[in-house]
């Protein structure tokens, strides 16, 4: 009788084991042939008590994929059968911050554990971390470098909304500047196309007109683009290197030449206009423009290139 | 003549096994950000960052930091942009902290856990591959951080309506040796 109920019972581990066997194996030979693992981990708060019904969110990184599981009442989670690859892996909870891992791997070989640590919604999010913060990071009773055991003064250290105003400002105002710029090459090259017909022999008042009016539309704008760049606040202690030198020299070529250009136009169409033939200091209106056009040509493209 | 021997060694070895307090410097270090664009792509380069590593019962704390603006693309118009996308005169600092065992100086790669702090966000980076040289009493290490741009939430600059691609590795070289 004993006998037999033995015998019932080794049948009966075996054939537990058996099943259990049968019913895990072919989900994790799946797994393994489907690249597929686990991710597990614990969520707990800065003095390491568990953080229960957080919300722990894994994003594939290559495929945009989102999986979502909770926390159970002791803190752990876990995805299992997620495709192999890196995650990023966001946790949440009420009463916390957002916590975001921004790079996990799984691999279908093993179970990779993450834990998250969330801190209270009111304190800062731009203050200093604290070491007990670090992503799986052991405890250690020793203290930790600070930026002024690396020599940095608080004057380094500590930044400024006055000088954050005044760079953004100048972002600001140099993003229309190029814009203008931009705008203005269009009556620009209005401008000289129609040059053709106003400066020949056999032209007439409605050809000179039509490059006059051309040439004082790109004057205006181009004293407008020039006011947003003198008038861009100055960084103090910037040396200027790169294409901006470039940019900068030929503003002395094509800033004169840009109020030079429409003198001596005035004083050529009225010399054609009355019939003469356009003479005296007049005559230098093609070749300064050219070199204007040029220069403003130039000091365009050297920055254009480049953000 | 045993027991001398036995003493000796464990004169030698017990501090080491008890987690002797020892410090590490950064001596050098270069570190260089790429940020690419369908039409041009740049690079800024800084070798002013400073470090410190704090032993303490087998584990270390590293600290590195440097000035944002001293990152130097050979453009000071870029240069001065990237300050301000970066919020830069706000928060003038990028500052890397980890936590690593003091073993991982024998190790010819290590994965750490990075945090890093910049234009006034965190971002937590795990994991990071990083190779190690030892060559006399320094340690070279070399390693690509795989930063983004929304990593810290920074408005990708655009040239000609084109936004930066979103990836900005930073490359780190740096030499430590032990104090």
């Amino acid at each position: 009788m004993l006998r037999n109920l033995l015998h019932d019972r080794r049948i009966s581990v075996f054939s537990l084991v058996v099943g259990c066997l049968l019913t895990t194996l072919p989900s994790y030979l799946i797994a393994q042939a489907n690249g597929r693992g686990s991710l597990t981990g614990k969520v707990s708060d800065a003095s390491g008590g568990v953080v229960a019904n957080a919300t722990v969110t894994a994003t594939s990184v290559g495929t945009g994929e989102t999986r979502t599981v909770t926390t159970g009442t002791n803190g752990t989670y876990k995805f299992d059968l997620l495709p192999a690859g890196n995650y990023r892996v966001k946790f949440e909870a009420a009463g916390f911050k957002t916590a975001e891992i921004l790079s996990a791997t799984v691999n279908a070989t093993e179970t990779a554990v993450l834990d998250g640590k969330l801190e209270a919604r009111d304190q800062v999010s731009s203050k200093p971390a604290s070491q007990d913060n670090l992503p799986n990071a052991p405890s250690s009773s020793t203290k930790a470098p600070s930026l002024e055991d690396l020599g940095f003064t608080p004057a380094q250290t500590q930044g400024s909304l006055q000088d954050q105003a005044r760079l953004d400002k100048r972002t600001h105002m140099l993003k229309i500047h190029q814009r203008l710029g931009l705008i203005t090459l269009a009556p620009l090259v209005a401008t000289f196309i129609t040059s053709a017909n106003a400066g020949g022999k056999n032209t007439n008042n409605t050809d000179r007109t039509v490059h006059m009016v051309l040439g004082a539309v790109s004057g205006d704008l181009y004293f407008m683009t020039a006011y947003y760049a003198i008038r861009a606040p100055k960084i103090p202690g910037t040396e200027t290197r790169g294409p901006i030198r470039l940019h900068k020299a030929m503003a002395w070529i094509h800033g004169p030449g840009m109020i030079l250009t429409p003198i001596l136009g005035a004083l050529a169409y009225n010399q054609r206009n009355n019939g003469e033939k356009v003479h005296g200091i007049a005559s230098a209106h093609g070749p300064v423009a050219i070199v204007t056009g040029a220069a403003f040509g130039i000091a365009v493209a050297s920055v254009s290139l480049k953000f | 003549m045993n027991r001398k021997i036995l003493t000796a060694f464990l004169l030698l070895t017990l501090p080491a096994f008890g987690g002797a307090d020892s410090q590490w410097v950064l001596e050098q270090c270069t570190l260089s950000y790429h940020v690419s664009h369908p039409l041009h792509s740049s690079e800024g380069v800084s070798h002013t960052a400073r470090g410190k590593g704090v032993c303490h019962q087998g584990q270390c704390d590293f600290l590195i930091a440097v000035a944002v603006k001293s990152f130097d693309s050979g453009d000071s118009n870029r240069d001065i942009h990237m300050v301000q996308v970066t919020r830069g005169a706000q928060f003038p600092m990028v500052v890397v902290r980890t936590r690593l065992p003091e073993t991982a100086s024998a190790t010819a790669t290590i994965h750490a856990d990075l945090e890093i702090q910049f234009a006034g966000q965190t971002a937590q980076y795990k994991q990071v591959a990083f190779e190690l040289a030892t060559q006399g009493n320094q340690t070279r290490i070399s390693g690509t951080i795989p930063a983004t741009l929304s990593d810290f939430k920074i408005d990708p600059p655009s040239l000609l309506a084109i936004p930066v691609k979103n990836e900005m590795p930073v490359r780190v070289d740096m030499t430590w040796h032990p104090q």
